[in-house]
Parts: C-alpha cells; sequence; structure tokens
C-alpha cells in the first residue's frame, strides 16, 4: 500500500537523493546485524518497564480493579492511533526504576493531539523519585514548548519520603509548571483514579480540569494519621476527601466518573469541547514515501561510531519522496544540509559526514538563519566526533567559526529535533543543537554515542596528562598501572557514552528503532506544529 | 375491440421494479412511458425509467396510486392511450379498469367484468367447476342454515369476501363447523360487508402451484407452464420457480388443462394466473384467478423465453397471441427470490432507510426498484429487487442463485437475503417439493446463510483492518503512522465485535498489531484479570496476517485476507445508520456477515438518567396501554406501533415504573425514538 504520487511539484523539477548503499554488501549486512542486536538489548529492557513495579504489587492493583498506567493511556486514545512514549527508559543504570515510575507520551485523543502523563501504582505507590521529578520536568518543557493540551492519569502516594531531600525543594516547580501553562492557554486536566495527597494534592488543585473516580479517587493536604495527630479529628478517607465529597461539596473534582472507563471517556469528551486549533501551518508538503524503504534504515549507519558512513543515504529513506535540494553542496561537505519535507512539514536538515572544520561551521550557521527566515523547522542528525583541531585548524579560526554555528543554533527559534544516528562528541554537540541548546525533541538510534569524546581518545589524553605530570615530577611511570587505568577508564567512558545510559539520565527523549525514524520525526514536527513555527530575526554578535 | 390499435403511449400506473421492469419493454418496443409518483417517491427510480411522469401528491398509496381519477387524468393530460396497472395497487380493480376504458384508453388486462366475476371467490370456484377445472368441492352456507353432511375434516371456513385471513376459520370436528360457520360470517360481515361464507376442504400440507396463462380478444388461449410458489411466509411468497419440481405428469397436465379451460370459459383477456393448492396425496384444489401480471412472472419469461408485458401489449393492442401453444417450450429451470426489506429473524419486522448500496452480480437477471439513495418508507410495500437465475437444471441454477446472492451488497437496510441463501442450500429445498408450511418447519433458515470457520475468520480479520485503515485514514494528525505504533508496545489494539447472526448475535475478539508490513492478529479471549488480580492464562495463538485493499468505491473495498498461508477475497463494506451506529458489512463466495464494534464506553448519563424502548422502526402509534405512574412486568405491552402494514408490539425490558409515555395514540414515530421512559429502580 504506497501512497500517490506527489501531487505538488510537476515530476522532474525537485532534486531527488539517489542511494548508493548495496543492501547486499557485507558491510551494510554487518551494519545491520549489530543494529538489531543493539536495538534487542533495549527492546528487552522496555518489555521490563510495564510491569516494573513487581508482579505482586501488578496483580494487586488490578485486583482492585484498576488498569494499569498504559492500559488506561491505551483505552484513552483514540483506536489504531500511535502513541509517542517519552523517556520510556529514563532511570536505567540508576538506583531508580526504569521508566522512573511515570508514563509520559504524546498522542491523539479525539483527534487533537495531547500530551498524556500517567503515574504508575505499582512501583511503590506511585510515589515519586528523583528520577521522576526529571522526567516530569522534562516532559513540563515538552508540553510548553509544543503547547500540547495536557491529560494527567494521577494516582500517588506523594514524594517517596526517604529520597525527599532530592524531590522536596526542586519537585515544587511541577505546580508551578501547571498554573504557567494554564496561563499560557495551554489545557491541563487530571484524573483521578486514586490517591493524591498533601503536595500531590495540588496537580488536581492546579489543575483546569478535575474528573474524580467515584470511591477510587480521593485528595487531601493531611490524611486520615496526621489529622489526628494534628487537630484530634478521627475521618474516615472517603469523608476527607473522597471523590463524591470534592465533587459535591469541595468543587475540586469538576466530574465525578462512575470508574476509570467514565473517567477516561470524560476527559475525551473535556478534549472534543476545547476544538483546539495547532498555531503552526502543519503538513504542507505532499507525503508520500522515499524512494527507498524505510525498513533499510537498520544498516545505513555504522555500528561501530568510529566508521564513517554517508548521511545523504538515511535522507533518502527519511525524506517524502527521497527528494532533497541540497545547500552549498560544494563548500563544507562533512555537514550535509538541505531542503525536504517528511510525513509532509516542510524541514530543514542539518547531518554530520563527520567532523566540523570552520566551513561546515560557518555553512551550517547560514543554513539555520536561512531555515529561520522560512519558519522551517530544522531536523539535526548527529554523527559527529566533534570540531576539528590543531594548528590548521586554529589558524582558520575554528573557534571563531564554531562560535557561529553556536550563535546560529542558540538563537535560532524555528523548532529544532535531534536524531542521534552515530557519535555527539565534544563541542560538536553542541554546534549541533545537543539537549543543551534546547532541542523540542531528541531521539536516540542504540548505537549512539555521547560524551566529551571517544572513550579511546579520552583515556589517551589522560594518558599523556598523567605521563607530562610524571615527567615534570621526575618520576618514573608505573607502565602497567598506567595501562591498566587507560583501560578502566576508557570501559568507564564507553559504558557512560551509550545510548542506554543517555536515555537512563534524560540526555534524549527516548531511544527508537531506526526503521522508526520516519514516522517518529513525523510525530515530533506535528507535534512542534501545535505551537507557532516562527523564525529568529535577531541574533548574538557574529565574530566575523 | 377486433381492430388493431397500436399503443403508442403507455401510462404504467405503478412504482418499484414493475414499474422499471414494465418501462424496459415499452422502450424496446417503441412505445412512449409516462411514469406517475407520489410525493414520497419524487427521487424514485422508477421515474428515471419513464419518459415523462406525472406527479399525483400525497404519500400514501391512498393519496396517489389508488386515485383513480387522478390516473386517468394523467394518462390524458400525456396523450397516453394505454394503461399498464403492473400489480397490486388497481391491478385488480375493476372500477379502474371500467374508468380507463371509460375514457377512450386501453386497459391492459382483463376486462372489468372479468376482474368482477374472479375477484369473488365463491363466484371464481363456481365457474371453475361449471369450467371443469379440478378442484375439492365447496359448499356455500348460511349461518343458522343447514350444514352439509358427511365432510371429510379438517376443513376451511371461508369467506367469500375476505382476506388476509380475517373471516377464515380452520375446523377439525363437525361438532365445531356450526360455531365456526357463524363466527366466520359475524367477522367477514363486521371486516367486509358481507358475511357470505362457504365450507371448502383444508389442505394442510400443499403445494403452492399456480398456472401463467395467456389469452387474447380474438379467443385463443394458451398457458405458459406452471410455477411453484410454496415457501412463503404469512401467505406471501418468497421464492418461485418453475417447473414445479417434482410434479407428477399427470398432476401437472390437470393444472394446465384446468387452468386453460377456466380461461376459455369466461373469455379470459390477456394475461392471468391460477392458483392451485396440490396435496400430498395429489389432491388438487383450485385458489383463485390472480387477474394481472404476477411479481413471479420473470421465471416464466426466463423458461419460455417469452416476454410477458410485450404479449400482454399485444393483447391489448387487440392482436392475435403470435404464439400457439405447440409453440411453447419450457427450457430449463428458473428460480425467482424476492428481496424485501425485512428482517427474517426478527419476525420478518420491515426495515426502513436509505438504501446506501444496491448491487447484484451481473450474471443474474436482477429486476430491481431502487438504487443508492432510495427511500424504503413504510408506505408502500417492502420489495426491493427480485432476483432470477436461469440455468439447465434446478440444481445449477440454485447454486448461481447462492452465489450471486452471497456477492451481493445491499446496504442500508435489512433484508432477507441471507435467509435466501440459506433455503437456496438447504437440503429439503434442494431436494425439491417442500409444501407452504416449509418455513415453519425450517425455522434455522430465517437465521441466515453461515459461512464456515476459515471464512468467518477471514471476514473477522478483513473488517477489523478495514476498520484500523478506516481509523488510520481519519488521524488527520498522525495518519502517516502506522497502525497503533507504539515505541513501548504492551498489546495490540483490541477490538470486540459482535457479529449479527440471527437472533443470536455472537462476540469476537480480535487483537492485532503491525509488523513491517504484516499483521500479527490473537482471535479470542484475551488474558483478563482472575479475583486474585492475576492474568487469566493467554491460550491465543498468533496468526499471520497480509492483507491489501482494492479500494473499488465510495464506500467498500476488496480486501485481499492472507492468514496461515490461505487466501480469501472479502468485499467489506461499512455503514453508519441513523442513529449512528456504524454496521460492517462482510461478503463473498463463502457467505455474508454482518459486524458490529462493541462501544468502548458506556454513556453512564444515559442509562442515569433513565430510559425505556425505542421505536424499532417509523411507523404510527396506534394504542398506548400504560400511563405514567404504572407499574409494569417485564414483557407487558406498552404500546403499539403500525409501521409497513403490520403491528409492533412494544414490551417492557424488565419489570419498572412508567416514568412517562412520549406519544399519544396517532403520533407519528421516527425509528429510535424514546417511547416510553421506565423507571426500573423503583420496580420493587
Amino acid at each position: 500500500m504506497s501512497n500517490p504520487a506527489p501531487a505538488g511539484a510537476p515530476a522532474g523539477t525537485r532534486s531527488v537523493l539517489r542511494s548508493r548503499l548495496d543492501v547486499r554488501s557485507e558491510e551494510y549486512l554487518a551494519n545491520r546485524t549489530a543494529m538489531e542486536g543493539l536495538w534487542a538489548t533495549v527492546a528487552d529492557e522496555l518489555a521490563r518497564v510495564e510491569t516494573i513495579g513487581g508482579q505482586r504489587y501488578v496483580d494487586r492493583h488490578r485486583q482492585r480493579g484498576k488498569m494499569l498506567a498504559r492500559e488506561r493511556i491505551e483505552q484513552l486514545i483514540d483506536p489504531d492511533t500511535p502513541f509517542l512514549e517519552i523517556s520510556p527508559l529514563a532511570g536505567w543504570g540508576s538506583e531508580f526504576p526504569i521508566g522512573a515510575g511515570m508514563v509520559c507520551g504524546i498522542g491523539i485523543v479525539e483527534g487533537t493531539e495531547v500530551a498524556i502523563s500517567a503515574t504508575d501504582m505499582t512501583y511503590r505507590g506511585g510515589s515519586s523519585n528523583p528520577r521522576t521529578v526529571d522526567k516530569s520536568a522534562r516532559f513540563a518543557e515538552i508540553v510548553q514548548q509544543n503547547r500540547l493540551p495536557w491529560i494527567t492519569l494521577n494516582e500517588s502516594a506523594g514524594a517517596d519520603l526517604p529520597h525527599q531531600a532530592d524531590i522536596f525543594v526542586r519537585g515544587g516547580a511541577s505546580f508551578k509548571n501547571q498554573t504557567r501553562l494554564s496561563k499560557l492557554g495551554i489545557p491541563t486536566i487530571t484524573l483521578g483514579f486514586g490517591p493524591a495527597t498533601a503536595g500531590g494534592a495540588y496537580t488536581p488543585g492546579m489543575s483546569d480540569y478535575t474528573v474524580f473516580v467515584k470511591n477510587r479517587g480521593t485528595a487531601y493536604l493531611g490524611g486520615p494519621p496526621l489529622v489526628k495527630m494534628a487537630i484530634d479529628e478521627i475521618v474516615d478517607e472517603e469523608t476527607l476527601g473522597g471523590a463524591e465529597m470534592h465533587a459535591r461539596v469541595s468543587g475540586l473534582s469538576d466530574y465525578l466518573a462512575v470508574d476509570e472507563m467514565d473517567a477516561l471517556r470524560i476527559a475525551r469528551e473535556i478534549v472534543a469541547h476545547l476544538r483546539w486549533r495547532k498555531l503552526g501551518p502543519g503538513a504542507t508538503e505532499p507525503a508520500d514515501e522515499p524512494l527507498y524503504p524505510v525498513d533499510e534504515l537498520i544498516g545505513c549507519a555504522s555500528a561501530d561510531v568510529r566508521v564513517p558512513f554517508d548521511i545523504r543515504e538515511i535522507y533518502a529513506r527519511l525524506l517524502d519522496g527521497s527528494r532533497f535540494e541540497e545547500f552549498k553542496p560544494l563548500y563544507g561537505e562533512k555537514l550535509v544540509c538541505g531542503w525536504g519535507s517528511v510525513c509532509g512539514f516542510p524541514v530543514g536538515f542539518i547531518g554530520n559526514n563527520g567532523i566540523l572544520f570552520s566551513e561546515e561551521s560557518a555553512k551550517g550557521a547560514q543554513f539555520i538563519q536561512l531555515c529561520n527566515r522560512t519558519n522551517t523547522p530544522l531536523v539535526f542528525l548527529h554523527n559527529i566526533t566533534g570540531f576539528m583541531v590543531g594548528s590548521k585548524a586554529e589558524r582558520g579560526g575554528i573557534i571563531r567559526n564554531g562560535a557561529k554555528l553556536i550563535n546560529a543554533v542558540s538563537n535560532s527559534s524555528v523548532p529544532h529535533i535531534v536524531l542521534m544516528v552515530g557519535a555527539s562528541y565534544g563541542a560538536g554537540n553542541y554546534g549541533m543543537a545537543g539537549r543543551a541548546y534546547d532541542p523540542r525533541f531528541v531521539f536516540t538510534w542504540p548505537n549512539h554515542k555521547i560524551a566529551v569524546m571517544g572513550g579511546r581518545q579520552l583515556a589517551g589524553v589522560m594518558d599523556i596528562v598523567a605521563r607530562n605530570a610524571a615527567a615534570g615530577r621526575g618520576i618514573e611511570v608505573d607502565e602497567d598501572q598506567l595501562n591498566a587505568q587507560k583501560d578502566a577508564l576508557e570501559a568507564q567512558i564507553e559504558s557512560e557514552s551509550s545510548a542506554l545510559y543517555a536515555t537512563g539520565r534524560l540526555w534524549d527523549d527516548g531511544i527508537i528503532h531506526p526503521n522508526d525514524s520516519r514516522w517518529v520525526l513525523g510525530m515530533a514536527l506535528s507535534a512542534v506544529h501545535s505551537a507557532e513555527v516562527r523564525g529568529a530575526t535577531e541574533y548574538g554578535v557574529w565574530r566575523h | 375491440m377486433s381492430d388493431i390499435t397500436p399503443i403508442r403511449r403507455l401510462l404504467i400506473a405503478n412504482r418499484g421494479e414493475i414499474a422499471v421492469r414494465i418501462a424496459r419493454t415499452a422502450r424496446r418496443l417503441g412505445i412512449g412511458t409516462v411514469g406517475i409518483y407520489s410525493e414520497a417517491d419524487r427521487t424514485a427510480m422508477h421515474l428515471d425509467a419513464m419518459d415523462v411522469a406525472v406527479a399525483l401528491g400525497g404519500s400514501t398509496p391512498a393519496e396517489s396510486y389508488l386515485r383513480i381519477d387522478a390516473v386517468v387524468d394523467a394518462a390524458l393530460r400525456t396523450g397516453c392511450d394505454a394503461v399498464h396497472p403492473g400489480y397490486g395497487f388497481l391491478a385488480e380493480n375493476a372500477d379502474a379498469a371500467r374508468a380507463v376504458e371509460a375514457a377512450g384508453l386501453r386497459w391492459v388486462g382483463p376486462t372489468p367484468e372479468q376482474i368482477t366475476l374472479l375477484g369473488d371467490k365463491i363466484a371464481a370456484k363456481r365457474t371453475a367447476v361449471a369450467a371443469g377445472v379440478p378442484t375439492t368441492p365447496i359448499h356455500e352456507v348460511t349461518p343458522g342454515g343447514p350444514l352439509p353432511a358427511d365432510l371429510v375434516m379438517p376443513v376451511l371456513v371461508k369467506a367469500a369476501a375476505g382476506g388476509g385471513g380475517r373471516g377464515m376459520r380452520v375446523v377439525t370436528s363437525a361438532s365445531d363447523l356450526a360455531e365456526a360457520v357463524e363466527s366466520a360470517a359475524r367477522e367477514a360481515g363486521a371486516a367486509f360487508g358481507d358475511p357470505t361464507v362457504f365450507i371448502e376442504a383444508y389442505i394442510e400440507q400443499g403445494r403452492h402451484i399456480e398456472v401463467q396463462v395467456m389469452a387474447d380478444a380474438h379467443g385463443s388461449v394458451i398457458h405458459l407452464g406452471e410455477r411453484d410458489c410454496s415457501v412463503q411466509r404469512r401467505n406471501q411468497k418468497v421464492i418461485e420457480e418453475s417447473p414445479a419440481p417434482g410434479l407428477a405428469d399427470n398432476v401437472r397436465q390437470a393444472l394446465h388443462d384446468g387452468a386453460v379451460a377456466l380461461a376459455r370459459h369466461v373469455g379470459y383477456r390477456g394475461a392471468g394466473t391460477v392458483e392451485f393448492l396440490v396435496a400430498r396425496d395429489g389432491t388438487i384444489t383450485f385458489l383463485e384467478v390472480n387477474t394481472r401480471l404476477q411479481v413471479e412472472h420473470p421465471v416464466t419469461e426466463a423458461v419460455t423465453g417469452l416476454d410477458l408485458v410485450e404479449l400482454q401489449l399485444a393483447v391489448a393492442e387487440g392482436r392475435p397471441l403470435p404464439i400457439a401453444q405447440d409453440d411453447v417450450r419450457i427450457g430449463g429451470h428458473a428460480v425467482e427470490v424476492r428481496i424485501v426489506a425485512e428482517d427474517p429473524a426478527a419476525g420478518w419486522l420491515p426495515s426502513t432507510g436509505t438504501i446506501t448500496a444496491f448491487s447484484v452480480d451481473d450474471s443474474v437477471r436482477c429486476d430491481s426498484g431502487v438504487r443508492p439513495g432510495s427511500i424504503v418508507s413504510v408506505d408502500y410495500d417492502s420489495l426491493l429487487a427480485k432476483v432470477i437465475v436461469h440455468a439447465p437444471d434446478r440444481g445449477t441454477a440454485l447454486a448461481r442463485l447462492a452465489a450471486a446472492l452471497r456477492r451481493a451488497d445491499i446496504g442500508g437496510v435489512r433484508t432477507d437475503t441471507d435467509t435466501l441463501i440459506a433455503i437456496a442450500t438447504e437440503p429439503d429445498f434442494v431436494a425439491g417439493g417442500v409444501d407452504t408450511g416449509y418455513l415453519g418447519a425450517h425455522p434455522e433458515v430465517l437465521e441466515g446463510d453461515r459461512p464456515d470457520a476459515d471464512a468467518l475468520t477471514a471476514h473477522l480479520v478483513a473488517v477489523t483492518l478495514a476498520r484500523s485503515a478506516a481509523n488510520r485514514a481519519a488521524d488527520g494528525r498522525w495518519g502517516f503512522a502506522p497502525a497503533g505504533w507504539r515505541n513501548l508496545a504492551t498489546r495490540g489494539q483490541r477490538v470486540v465485535w459482535t457479529e449479527l447472526a440471527g437472533p443470536q448475535p455472537t462476540e469476537h475478539r480480535i487483537e492485532y498489531r503491525q509488523a513491517s508490513g504484516d499483521w500479527h492478529t490473537l482471535i479470542g479471549d484475551w488474558p483478563e484479570p482472575g479475583p486474585d488480580g492475576a492474568l487469566s492464562a493467554d491460550d491465543r495463538t498468533v496468526r499471520t496476517v497480509r492483507a491489501g485493499a482494492d479500494e473499488s468505491g465510495p464506500i467498500g473495498a476488496e480486501w485481499a485476507v492472507e492468514i496461515d498461508g490461505l487466501r480469501h477475497r472479502v468485499h467489506v463494506v461499512a455503514e453508519r445508520d441513523v442513529t449512528g451506529q456504524v454496521t460492517w458489512r462482510a461478503a463473498w463466495a463463502a457467505g455474508r456477515t454482518r459486524w458490529r464494534e462493541q462501544a468502548r464506553f458506556v454513556d453512564h448519563d444515559a442509562e442515569m438518567a433513565g430510559s425505556g424502548p425505542v421505536a424499532p422502526l417509523p411507523g404510527t402509534v396506534i394504542s398506548v396501554a400504560v400511563a405514567a405512574g404504572d407499574r409494569v412486568d417485564a414483557n407487558q405491552t406498552l404500546m403499539v406501533i403500525e409501521a409497513m402494514k403490520m403491528e409492533h408490539r412494544i414490551t417492557a425490558p424488565a419489570d419498572a415504573v412508567v416514568a412517562a409515555v412520549r406519544f399519544a395514540v396517532g403520533d407519528r414515530v421516527d425509528m429510535g425514538d424514546l417511547l416510553v421512559e421506565l423507571d426500573t429502580t423503583n420496580a420493587d
């Protein structure tokens, strides 16, 4: 089932990428096999998330007639529509559960793109740990920057008290964020499926709309034991802060749902009446399939990030009709810039074929400015080992030119979406709109590596530094010890550079299967069009 | 009447399939066509078959097609020289025939005198006896008068002016006879203004066999063989065929000879049908003469190769019949089925609405009066179309009929199509020679034709994927992404379907997910939490599906569904009815199914507001049995609605207290209207 031919332009008037990839070559098959292996590891981790709270707690939750967080989401979103989870493996590699005890994502409800977050009651009673705070803060950014109506499926025991020191003070920002969203005209809808205690009670309290499930949802600042302690009042939960009380007496609950499904139904009705209108122009180009199958993406990138590959092979499998109008193809060849569209959304692609030199940096800065002039969102495809070093580069003004790129990236106001298809090392990460530069979304392939530099280089640098220090003090180096240190450091850096490590620390918004990249980009681009898409006209001082 | 006056322009005083069919022959013969139509029919299909059509106004038959003066005026106004009444409406109305002839126009049918004579059951029977037609004797009686002795029981007491079962009594014991005569006469007097009754033998297991006769105004009478119309419900024919299967030659001959003798005896003119009941033992009883073209005339046309309307018009022009009895050859076997807008499984409940799809394989003859957009209302007969097959032998004809009906795409209203397929493939019917008790003896055919397990699975999968494709097409945001895509997948898309088969709809659960172009489907119950919260065992197995759709039209698609290596082709159509519910129809060679997705959510607001029975179809309230505050028991009648000339009882679904009665006698109700509000919470 293929899409019809592009309707926009007469055939032959747009440049089309021609793939040179031989999908039967040993190199391709080796890359594919390696990538499949890397993905299998990620998939195993993803499969653990839904019942990470433990079977005993999952069963107990279901025994109470409750649905799991993702089961609720399945019933909330429109049938057959996709759901894009954000940070599904947050917390990986930490003492906290993968997924961080909550589900965040973007889905379609009543034909409207909405942000949905849901607490996982099966892990420590849905309490928030430091990773939960990180994940929800990141999600709140997504909600605000992309202007997405937000539905919260709430039930939580509150803060994970032993970890309160890492939660309490900064965690308060969530309620501030909620009311600021409301001020910006971004609707917030909270469904109370269970308890909302103490500070958590402000989650419904700060929402535009609240729906409480009868006999299930509760909200109070102090629970019965605290009330007894504080004022010697003896009261049961339902009387104190039950759904009926909030619906009929306190007014905290706008709607009283008969059961969980009813709450989800009411949420859908609320979204329907928002009559939400996106502020971006949306998809305006023909959304025909690329000329080359997206299923070939899995073997396009080198599994070993040190082996170069042509980023255009990825472009050819992401862009509508593989159409790509390349900018400055003869200048700064290691940075491949140009225009096309993904799933109908016009985009500027910036991707690396290796290291950034002065020419690449200046070219990138100009391209970013041009895309801002035409209000065109940018997609950055990272395959970057860093800016060039060495005397020739320094004399050529690599710092000055790199500064142009960082100036452009920092002050650009069109949405940036990052796709990590390989390495993202050093200041190259910054010049390519890395996490610290506020891209709207960052998605990662399983082969991704991220660090100040590669593990081998870093260990090598440290080795030289150690030898120089020893020489300075006139000490003989212990070669065995130094080699052992070097190997250990390289291994540590390699493990701290992996895609799973990065996603666990929320450096990205999720690892995706390479073959899903086209529609993940499409969904992200669609989401960014929920907010206004407007380019910048002003930048910092250009160092010419 | 011996001079020949060619008909130049013909008024066709009818609607629906028969008007279209008559116009077809007229057009072929170069005769101009004029139609008539009621206000309700102003966009009806039959109008497009006519050169011009005259608006009569009104919507009920009495306001339109039954108005003799309006019909005659229409014919005169448009310069017609003849009127063809079709069947029903004015077809057997002697006054109409008389008025037409009085206006100087030709009546395509027998003389008014013949209509009157043969329309009187006793007179017709007397005439039949006089003509030597084989029949059982009748005894005319008067209430309180002498009764004939030594009758062989059972007998039937019948009103001379009767119809529709009124004024009719079956008597099994001589001691009950006097009382039956009296009550029948009383009822007939009240209903028809004529208390005359007679007694005749009651044939319990008879076959309804009728003989088509054709006579010209020059004394020539021929028969065109017989038709077997034994499959009936409420005295209405469902399937007709020619010749009658397995009929003894001597019986067949007696029927043919009797029919010709009767027509000749009265000097009959035009097309007529002499109806008989033939008992198992060969006993023949004459029933009546239909002085018009019959609904089922196409089977006779198929086996004789003649055009009966053409012959009717020739006779009306005063021409001699172009053929003699010896020229009539019965070739092969023909079967006709009537596609009616009724639901057999729901007691042949009439179904109304707008036709959304109507297409029948062109390997068979289909005389249709509807097309997509046609409105099926309560005002007219429920017959939509007739499908006629002709084959060298009966077995082949039935096989082709079933195949054509399974491929038929009819949407917007419920029809008896599935029942017709079930009959055409049911062993007793296929064996041939069934009697009028057939449908009573085979209630299973009312539930329709069932596809086999593989085909049912293919339909389930095809309908599911068609729904998924429709959902994806409706996704204006992320329609480019695969159905149900997840970066963290926990389960597939789940749908609970109700297969609307017969009186006992069945539930089917299916879960599916897209996997690189293929679909992984799981059919059956998915795990649900048990009392301890643990999920039940999952004994479903993944079935790999490859599927593709060929969008053939605006409302349907041909799906190719390959399930574990077995490929099926399934036609899938979705349509939304007036209540907003979507029904998915799947059909192909293996059979037809209908599916409705179970709603994800319950509308608790409506549930809480209190509800009650809704009108099953549009109609008029003819009685109200309860008032607000009444306590009612489950199944108690609350209201009676008349629709499509039939009465429908509206009953309480449970013990309840009547909160409000929404309509009064005489009110019009629409399908889906809440009729009586019930409060079930205070019932005890």
